[in-house]
């Protein structure tokens, strides 16, 4: 009799406990939802910086429904609040009228940042959360702002990475030692170029002793000839051009090098647009060989590295995005998508959007790399920035009108190509 | 200094793009007195016909010009009745806000029907690079200037030698005049307007292989144009050819000097320099600019 009471005592312990782990691990999955939560969500979705505003709103809309069907947000469906942010202006009133009309208690957003400092400026002014998953800006998190979070790296981490890759996959592949190297700085002239090119600038110079022969910064809206920079540089002869490019400007550059046939050994970008879009690849196909872009990981990522629930996560994520798509995840998608998950952590976490709560439950997450879509790890600093180095980023490079990850080589099963780039018309 | 020819060469060919945009502006601006912001979202819908008709049909953006210069001309006729007639008298005031509401509907009406994705009009001259005496260009380039020259002559002549060209001078130097001397002004400033809708629609046919197109790709030329027409005076055809080539040899060869950072600042102190001190333009009559206001 006893130990009959031991086996049920030892069973029902181990229901309770698995009940419990169950629980931890965000296991309202499968149990109805009871009301709605809404959340603000600002993008451009019209205007000069639709085509990219419009991506991260699929990549949102994809991750709202992944979240949907995983128990939604606080046990509650998960609905987006869209305004238009079109530019600075628009981003501040948006957001005041998602917060005065809609209610909001968060807004999430922007991608650009030309938009991110003024929405994120007008949710502080009512004390309500702002969550960037995408803007770089390295003065975003500088402003003492205790609502403002960002789960992307910052601008300086994108120059700390290009760097490191240039200096340590590029160099020894060129049989150069990182000081021999020679490297122009061209990029466009907005806090996102400048910030990621200032942070590549003085670890190149400082860390390596690199040998910067140009720095040179364009207006990408208004420039629409690349002949004269492209001429200087012939005759500085880089190894390698850092690019920070912000659009169409990434096709113009490219097109006039071939075309006044500009030798270097390697192009590096950083981050979604310019080299980073998809169009760079539908202009030039082939021709486009080359160009090596830190972002998200594309094909070639290699999941076993990944944590068996960002696994599961990243392949659900994939084929929604296909599906609605009918294209691989872009970087604009992983970064919304990715941004709106760590969201729905946080909040699951806190059980409340009350800002001291929500900030507590923010700082007290620690995971590691691997945790996340797109092999991200969470450690947010007091200033609400996402650490750089959890925040992991992959070299992808064009191939045959495919950006296919390269690096780092433990993440995929592709190789870097064309090291150091050859004549323009052998680059097959 | 051997990146000289190269530097050279490209300011020329950006000039006759620039020249070609500017033309239809300095029409409109001279003879009707409207500054049109909206002229660079009809650049724009030409940039889309030259996509959609080498997309869907595989027509070269070339022979498509026969059929660009009416239509343009057509839908220049068409927005005249809705929009321009209505304010050709009012003021300025109204007349800048009708033409950037005009500007901004145009650009959404691209984006709802064709999306913000950037598009690529890729015809066989476009892959053509000339490499002559150290400099290297595209073939494409190299047409667009040769129209730009073409279209700038044909306007000159036009205004110049033909009666039609008399009576829109005329009604640019005064309006009120020409009015009493029984001319219909009204038929004159629907001439301008189509005029100058279908030289800025084949503009933007013949840049579509050499820039992206997307619903905000006339704002990366248009304040350039604004430049370029008060260089070369208002309505002046030859001077808007010149204020192209000084604007563009300022982007090119001053990017070289000084920076890319510098080239605005260049181009815009003799943007005010010349509204300053000789508003007629660098090239235009003096006193132009106060007739007919």
């Amino acid at each position: 009799m006893r130990r009959r009471h031991a086996v049920l005592s030892t069973f029902i312990a181990v229901i309770a406990l698995a009940c419990a782990s169950f629980a931890l691990v965000g296991g309202t999955e499968g149990q109805p939802l009871q009301g709605e939560y809404k959340i603000g969500l600002l993008e451009p979705l019209t205007g000069p910086l639709a085509f990219e505003g419009k991506r991260h709103l699929d990549g949102y809309e994809v991750m709202r429904d992944l979240i949907n069907g995983r128990g939604g947000v606080m046990g509650k469906k998960l609905v987006l609040v869209v305004g238009d942010a079109v530019d600075p202006t628009a981003a501040g009133s948006e957001a005041n009228r998602l917060i005065t009309r809609e209610g909001v208690k968060i807004i999430t957003g922007t991608y650009s940042s030309t938009l991110c400092g003024a929405a994120s400026e007008a949710a502080s002014r009512q004390n309500v959360i702002y969550w960037e998953s995408s803007c770089v800006d390295p003065r975003f998190n500088k402003r003492g702002l205790r609502n403002v979070f960002r789960t992307e790296i910052d601008g300086t981490g994108f120059g700390w990475y290009n760097i490191e890759f240039i200096a340590k996959h590029l160099a020894p592949r060129f049989n150069l030692k990182p000081n021999q190297i020679k490297i122009a700085f061209l990029a466009e002239d907005s806090s996102y170029g400048q910030g990621v090119t200032e942070a590549a600038r003085q670890r190149a110079k400082q860390e390596f002793g690199m040998q910067e022969v140009a720095v040179e910064y364009y207006a990408f809206a208004s420039t629409n000839d690349f002949s004269p920079i492209i001429a200087k540089f012939k005759q500085l002869n880089p190894d390698v051009v850092h690019h920070i490019a912000r659009s169409t400007d990434a096709m113009l550059f490219w097109r006039q090098s071939r075309e006044q046939n500009f030798m270097f050994k390697a192009l590096v970008h950083a981050g979604a647009t310019g080299y980073g879009s998809s169009d760079f690849g539908k202009a030039l196909g082939a021709d486009g060989n080359g160009p090596f872009v830190l972002a998200e990981p594309g094909p070639g990522l290699r999941l076993d590295s990944f944590r068996p629930e960002a696994r599961k996560l990243e392949q659900d994520f994939s084929e929604a995005i296909k599906k609605k798509t009918g294209d691989e995840p872009l970087a604009s998608h992983r970064l919304a998508g990715s941004g709106l998950w760590l969201l729905k952590i946080v909040l699951d976490h806190a059980k409340t959007d009350d800002l001291e709560k929500f900030r507590t439950a923010v700082l007290s997450l620690d995971m590691p790399v691997g945790s996340m879509l797109n092999g991200w790890g969470v450690k947010f600093a007091e200033n609400g920035q996402n650490a750089n180095e959890r925040v992991q980023h992959y070299m992808l490079q064009w191939q045959n009108g495919k950006m296919n990850t390269v690096w780092p080589e433990e993440f995929t099963t592709f190789r870097a190509k064309w090291i150091p780039l050859g004549p323009w018309d052998q680059r097959k | 200094m051997t990146a000289l020819p190269q530097l050279l060469v490209s300011t020329v060919l950006l000039g006759g793009i620039y020249a070609l945009i500017a033309v239809g502006l300095t029409l409109i601006f001279g003879i009707m007195r409207v500054v049109n912001f909206a002229h660079g979202e009809f650049l724009m819908l030409g940039m889309y016909l030259a996509f959609w008709s080498f997309t869907l049909w595989g027509l070269d953006p070339y022979f498509l010009l026969v059929v660009a210069v009416p239509l343009f001309f057509a839908i220049g006729l068409g927005i005249y009745a809705l929009v321009m007639r209505g304010v050709i008298h009012a003021s300025h005031n109204v007349q800048i806000f009708t033409t950037v509401g005009l500007s901004t509907a145009l650009q959404n009406v691209a984006l709802v029907f064709w999306t913000g994705d950037f598009r690529f009009v890729r015809p066989w001259e476009s892959s053509i690079v000339v490499r002559i005496l150290g400099a290297a260009f595209n073939l494409s380039q190299v047409i667009a200037f040769a129209v730009a020259l073409l279209f700038t002559l044909a306007l000159f002549a036009f205004m110049k030698w033909t009666h039609a060209g008399r009576v829109m001078r005329a009604t640019a130097q005064d309006g009120e005049a020409a009015t009493l001397m029984g001319i219909d002004t009204d038929r004159v400033y629907r001439l301008a307007f189509a005029m100058g809708i279908a030289c800025v629609g084949v503009a933007g046919v013949l840049v579509s292989p050499l820039y992206s197109v997307y619903p905000t790709a006339g704002l990366q030329f248009v304040l350039l144009a604004y430049v370029v027409v008060v260089l070369g005076g208002l309505g002046d055809m030859v001077g808007a050819l010149l204020g192209a080539l000084i604007v563009a040899a300022v982007e090119v060869i001053g990017s070289y000097v000084f920076g890319s950072a510098w080239k605005e600042v260049i181009y815009f102190v003799l943007f005010i320099a010349v509204l300053v001190f000789r508003p007629a333009g660098l090239f235009g009559q003096r006193g132009a600019e106060a007739l007919g206001a």
